[in-house]
């Protein structure tokens, strides 16, 4: 598991016993042999999970309450005769647990039974197949035919519930986890259990949709398929996406996200877990600015006024570019737009091209229109960076000023020249495009096509933040970093590694081989991001860093499990018999000069 | 059955245009001696200059072509294929004429090839080392006789016709001589090549020829010291008589001399570098002296290598088989045939007649022992395996030299003591029995579960 | 052939291998000769047989008879038969309606050793089975003909069955065949597809499908 931090060392095997030094708040258990402490009222699921043990579940949600129906998590303890179920169990002192006797066994596999009573197993339609979590326990428990005779109970198996969820009521095994989700952190009940016994199902009341701005978690927590997206739907196999951690660039806040890709093509954002920005959810239109990392991508550089555009070498079109922009350095009728779209490596290499290649004082802000806003997640904002945009300037001496008065500029003709990096507006962009086709050049930097790219002069192909890395400073003064999935698409590079053609071109020596060093160079001259760390991500009297390595359970699965090579049953009972055996020595000889070893954290399991 | 028919007709029609070609040969001969005869500049040039085209261009070079195709279809008889048939000619439909428009083919595959100069070569060394190869080896056939002489009125000068190029005293030492030369064509084309792997080939193709020319001469010496004579022609005439005065069986060269028949054979294929002794080639590690060249030039090395087949087939025909001999009763034979067809189209005998239609005859029995020699060549290339480097060189030095040597002495006595060749004879025919109890003993031992494989130098 | 008197006999080093003990060299192995002249009888029986008889022309090389011996098969003009078992080429399962029976699950494309199979899934508007191949691809100049892709296939919707090879094409796209020419053969139903068991995605009002009979000797668990 080399992506999962390192669980936290057991305590020597004598553990049980009080510790003198340790904090007197901490409850001591075993659990399968292992001694483990935990802070009272901790659940038995996670205290196993401290030394590594895994005990299976399907309703348990660390951010939702505890409903304990699915049964799939009993345990055998010490202090009750009959199964207890683990997610509801909090720990207790001396307490000791058992997680993979026979009967535990016996139990996973019946529940696992009971569960695909009625399910349709069509895992070859499925969505989900991959990542779901009834596939992976059947391997890991049940690995048994079907059994029952009689048809299958039949419900609905595509229903459109929401704009971006459909729900197919077969394969849902009534986890209640959506139903939580909607009530508790949406604050929306929209979904609802109907029906009794077996023919019990999940639905939306008449004639309400579902939806809420956060519907799309449940397609998340939903431990089987029953509940997938509309958007990408059939579009790819679990099981070819890789993931890469990065950041949704839908607004201010910045929610953590997967982004789940596969041969240089972004599939989904999924949520990634950050207590301080985001905990484990995102909302729905942030979920779908994927799209704008994949469709309608500008990926050729482009010269030539309103549709005469034609494909030329990238260098070619930067050096010419810059020839047309030396003489209006410096001169007022030339403006620099900049969106708050770009990374801080982004900006900071605009920056200087801004200030010291075309020795601009002032800059104007551009990026998309405000929109909502509520309490949960969503900021009004709608641009993941302003915040950097904003320190940047003011520490390149740069004025930065809103984009109504850069239109006002415009108008009043005072504007002859336009530099723009990113080509993101807060106005529709046709009507821009058309106040703009007055100007005498127009030099953009656009990801995607639209108006502003069909009237410029010189057209580059930008790299969105999927493509590169770099780091985006949301509304609280966050620098979160995110990371390159794949490779620029076609011949579109970042933006700094345009801008850095830019100041070559005007004659200037920077050389970023890469973002990292481009940041270190810059990063000094502005004192918000001085003690930031590009590195470590944990600079000192900041929050803790927005890309946390693998966070567990985000989406209530364990971390990293897609990676993981998951110890069948037979194997683990074969380690653990060996243990023994190999302690004194197998051949009756005592071998009292070596120390009792400690069982390995994480091994053997 | 059909196919039975087909060959031996193949055969007759083969044997008759043989026929044909000597008859042609013989008058060509005769006709040009008499012209430059006429304009006084000696018979000998005109006969001489008709036989090298009649011998030369229409006997060695056709059948050294057809060779490069029979390799393909022989060997491909021996493992049980077909071979190359799908070259065809326009107009014939599906009929591939056994594969002979593959040597067309092949021929304007070689003239049409880029003629590729290695940049680290020598450019006039490598231009001539295919000449150089080829030429010697070209003029090796000279000195063979095809047919006995025929003498022919002219006027009141008697030629003599002979299907022979030259007929000089130096005979067999001619063949040393000239065959000697050949090794630098290889070995510069080695060295021009500016190839390592072919600089290889070379050197192994100069130490190989210097191991087995020794064998080579020592070979032929007992059956020079046997006949007499380094003219070959007088060599055949040696081997028309019968041994131990018997008319069925003919005093050649393979009978009183196996031993110098045995080495002469094995150094000669030594010499045209074909497997087992092709390891100037390697083709499956070096590729060999001529791995830089392509087209026509490799073309040379190429039909230079199955013109020495038909030239080592000749020479062995000539000194070891007989020549044009059968034994003394079939040539009587031959005669009184011969005899009646003259009667039969002329009324009667005419002695000229008679013997020139006895040498057609015999020119053909030479051609067909030359080509039968050309076909164990080519079985032996495709049944051997390679040598290994120092298995050749012991094999030269360690076997073939003291045999020779050991042959020579053996002759000498001999002849010393009985000059009739009956001895000889009688040694010879024990060497042969010899050898033959040697196969059947080997063929009887290897009735036993398989044998472990024997190589000669793993002594 | 040394005569050098021999060595006291060793106990053999410990090797990880045993060398074949061979049987030490005849006189006549050793002279050689005899060896070649054998060696060249076999090939020239082999010669004369097959240059004096006819060839037979069955393309079955298993099946020569006479004293022929070649074994070549002229392939245009004449192919040798498939040997049983052999499987063929893919193809795509049709439903009883003409659709193919795939599903467009990318097992097959997982599985590939080749990577030669590519997919793109569409969705059906009204069909109990939701998923299928809008594209699928497979290149059959990469395709290994492992036959993993059938053994994957849950729908049993790929099978190699038809009993023919790919043929040979002048450029490479014509190689890459799709639904177009993969979705050939008789069409395929298991009792146990979908649409023997519902018409579309909604439920049967009873919540039951239709009754499946069970199979011989199957019901009791
Ligand atoms: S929910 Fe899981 S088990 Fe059920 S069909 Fe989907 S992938 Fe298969
Ligand atoms: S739809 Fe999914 S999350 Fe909701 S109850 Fe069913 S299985 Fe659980
Ligand atoms: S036969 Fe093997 S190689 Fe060919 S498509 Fe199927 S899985 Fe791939
Ligand atoms: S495995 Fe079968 S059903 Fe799945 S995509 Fe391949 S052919 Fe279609
Ligand atoms: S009952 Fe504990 S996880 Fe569902």
């Amino acid at each position: 598991m080399p992506d999962q931090p390192a669980p936290p060392k057991p305590p020597p095997p004598q553990a049980p016993a009080p510790q003198p030094g340790a904090a007197p708040a901490l409850v001591n258990l075993v659990i399968d042999g292992r001694p483990v402490q935990a802070k009272p009222g901790t659940n038995l699921i996670e205290a196993a999970n401290l030394v590594g043990i895994d005990i299976p579940f399907y309703c348990y949600h660390r951010r939702l309450s505890i409903a304990a129906n699915c049964r799939m998590c009993l345990v055998e303890v010490s202090n009750a005769p009959k199964l207890v179920p683990a997610c509801q169990t909090p720990v207790s002192e001396g307490l000791k647990v058992t997680t993979n006797s026979p009967k535990v066994m016996d139990s996973h596999r019946s529940v696992e039974e009971l569960l695909l009573y009625n399910h349709p197993v069509d895992c070859a339609i499925c969505d989900q197949a991959g990542e779901c979590k009834l596939q992976d326990y059947y391997m890991q428990y049940d690995h048994r035919p079907y059994r029952p005779a009689q048809a299958k109970l039949l419900r609905h198996k595509r229903k459109e519930i929401g704009p971006l969820v459909v729900l197919d009521q077969e394969r849902c095994i009534l986890c209640t986890r959506c139903v939580r989700f909607m009530r508790e952190v949406a604050q929306a009940p929209q979904l609802g259990v109907f029906g009794r016994g077996n023919r019990e199902y999940i639905d939306i009341f008449p004639g309400q949709p579902l939806d809420n701005k956060y519907a799309g978690n449940t397609i998340d927590i939903c431990p089987v398929g029953a509940l997938l997206s509309r958007d990408n739907r059939f579009k790819a196999r679990a099981f070819f996406l890789s993931e890469t951690p990065s950041i949704c660039a839908g607004c201010a806040r910045g929610c953590n996200t997967f982004l789940d890709h596969y041969d240089g093509v972004a599939y989904r954002y999924r949520p990634r877990e950050n207590d301080a920005v985001n905990q484990a959810w995102m909302c729905d239109d942030g979920r779908l600015t994927y799209h704008r990392l994949v469709d309608d991508r500008q990926t050729r550089a482009l010269a030539g006024r309103v549709g005469s555009g034609q494909p030329r070498p990238v260098d070619e079109v930067v050096a010419a570019a810059a020839e047309k922009l030396r003489p209006l350095a410096g001169q007022t009728g030339l403006a620099v737009l900049v969106s708050p779209q770009l990374s801080v490596e982004d900006l900071l290499a605009v920056a200087l091209l801004a200030r010291e290649g075309l020795s601009a004082t002032t800059i104007y802000e551009g990026g998309f229109a405000d929109g909502d806003q509520d309490d949960l997640l969503l900021r009004a904002d709608k641009n993941p960076n302003r915040l950097g945009l904003r320190w940047v300037a003011a520490a390149f001496g740069l004025e930065l000023r809103p984009f109504d008065a850069f239109l006002e500029a415009v108008d009043e003709g005072q504007v002859k020249a336009l530099f723009a990096a990113g080509t993101e507006v807060p106005k529709e962009p046709s009507f821009v495009a058309g106040v703009l086709g007055t100007l005498e050049l127009i030099v953009t930097q656009a990801q995607s096509f639209g108006p502003l790219v069909g009237v410029s002069d010189f057209c580059l192909p930008a790299a969105p933040h999927s493509e590169c890395d770099g780091s985006f400073v949301n509304f609280q003064g966050r620098v979160q970093r995110f990371q390159r999935a794949y490779p620029p698409r076609e011949e579109a590079q970042p933006h700094w590694r345009l801008a850095e053609g830019f100041l070559k071109s005007l004659g200037f020596a920077h050389r970023w081989p890469t973002a990292r060093d481009l940041f270190r160079e810059l990063s000094p001259r502005v004192p918000d991001l001085a003690s930031f760390d590009w590195d470590e991500l944990g600079p000192g009297g900041r929050p803790a860093p927005g890309l946390a390595a693998r966070p567990a359970a985000a989406d209530a699965r364990p971390p990293g499990y897609r990676e993981r090579v998951v110890t069948p049953p037979w194997q683990v009972k074969a380690a653990r018999t060996d243990r023994p055996a190999a302690q004194d020595g197998g051949d009756g000889a005592p071998r009292a000069a070596e120390p009792p070893r400690d069982p390995p954290p994480g091994v053997g399991r | 059955m059909a196919r039975l028919f087909r060959m031996l007709l193949l055969g007759v029609l083969i044997v008759l245009g043989l026929c044909a070609w000597a008859w042609l040969g013989y008058l060509a001969v005769n006709w040009l001696g008499g012209v430059t005869l006429g304009w006084g500049w000696g018979a000998t040039l005109g006969q001489a200059v008709a036989a090298i085209v009649f011998i030369q261009l229409l006997f060695v070079m056709i059948v050294a072509t057809l060779l490069t195709l029979a390799e393909r279809k022989w060997s491909a008889a021996m493992q049980d294929r077909i071979g190359p048939n799908r070259a065809r000619l326009p107009g014939l439909g599906r009929f591939s004429l056994g594969g002979i428009p593959h040597v067309l083919a092949d021929a304007l595959k070689m003239i049409s090839k880029e003629d590729f100069l290695p940049s680290q070569s020598n450019r006039v060394l490598y231009h001539l080392a295919p000449v150089l190869n080829f030429a010697p080896i070209f003029c090796l056939f000279a000195i063979v006789p095809m047919g006995p002489p025929v003498p022919i009125r002219h006027g009141f000068a008697v030629l003599v016709a002979t299907l022979q190029i030259a007929n000089p005293d130096v005979g067999l030492l001619y063949v040393f001589a000239i065959a000697s030369l050949a090794v630098y064509g290889v070995s510069l084309a080695g060295w021009a090549s500016g190839n390592k792997l072919a600089l290889l080939g070379g050197v192994r193709a100069s130490s190989q020829m210097i191991a087995y020319e020794v064998a080579l001469g020592l070979g032929l010496v007992g059956m020079m010291m046997t006949a007499g004579t380094l003219r070959l022609d007088q060599m055949v005439q040696t081997q028309s008589q019968g041994l131990f005065g018997l008319s069925w069986l003919p005093a050649w060269g393979i009978f009183v001399q196996p031993l110098g028949f045995l080495l002469f054979f094995a150094a000669a294929f030594a010499e045209t570098k074909r497997t087992p002794f092709d390891l100037p080639e390697g083709e499956s590690e070096i590729i060999g002296y001529f791995v830089e060249y392509s087209g026509m030039k490799f073309g040379m090395f190429m039909i230079a290598e199955f013109v020495e087949i038909v030239t080592l087939a000749a020479i062995v025909t000539a000194v070891f088989l007989g020549g044009w001999h059968l034994s003394p009763a079939i040539d009587g034979g031959l005669a009184s045939f011969a005899a009646v067809l003259v009667r039969w189209r002329f009324g009667f005998a005419e002695p000229t007649g008679v013997l020139l239609t006895l040498a057609v005859m015999q020119t053909a029995i030479f051609a067909v022992k030359v080509l039968v020699l050309c076909w164990l060549q080519l079985a032996i290339r495709w049944t051997f395996p390679r040598f290994r480097y120092d298995q050749i060189q012991y094999l030269g030095w360690r076997i073939l030299l003291p045999l020779g040597l050991a042959n020579v002495f053996a002759t000498g006595v001999c002849l010393l003591l009985d000059p009739s060749l009956s001895l000889l004879g009688a040694v010879g025919l024990a060497e042969i029995g010899v050898g033959i109890a040697a196969l059947l003993w080997s063929g009887a031992k290897s009735t036993q579960p398989a044998p472990a494989p024997a190589h000669v130098g793993s002594h | 052939m040394s005569d050098a008197p021999k060595p006291p006999p060793k106990a053999p080093a410990p090797v990880a291998y045993k060398a074949p003990e061979l049987r030490p060299e005849t006189l006549p192995e050793r002279a050689f000769v005899p060896e070649l002249l054998r060696g060249l009888a076999v090939s020239t029986s082999h010669f004369l047989r097959n240059l004096l008889f006819s060839r037979d022309p069955s393309p079955d090389v298993l099946h020569r008879r006479g004293p022929n011996l070649v074994s070549t098969v002229q392939y245009p003009e004449e192919v040798a038969p498939y040997p049983p078992g052999y499987r063929g080429m893919h193809r795509l399962v049709p439903r009883p309606d003409g659709n193919p029976r795939c599903v467009a699950c990318y097992m097959c494309a997982t599985i590939c050793p080749a990577q030669c199979i590519y997919i793109e899934a569409g969705e059906y508007p009204q069909d109990p089975i939701e998923k299928f191949p809008r594209r699928f691809e497979i290149d059959e100049l990469r395709c290994i003909v492992c036959g993993l892709c059938v053994e994957a296939c849950p729908k049993d919707a790929i099978r190699m069955d038809t009993g023919t090879h790919c043929k040979p094409t002048y450029d490479r796209p014509t190689i890459v065949y799709g639904i177009d020419r993969l979705l050939k053969g008789p069409a395929v139903s298991h009792r146990t597809d979908v649409w023997f068991k519902r018409e579309g995605s909604d439920p049967p009002a009873d919540g039951h499908g239709h009754p499946i009979p069970p199979l011989p000797g199957e019901g009791k668990s």
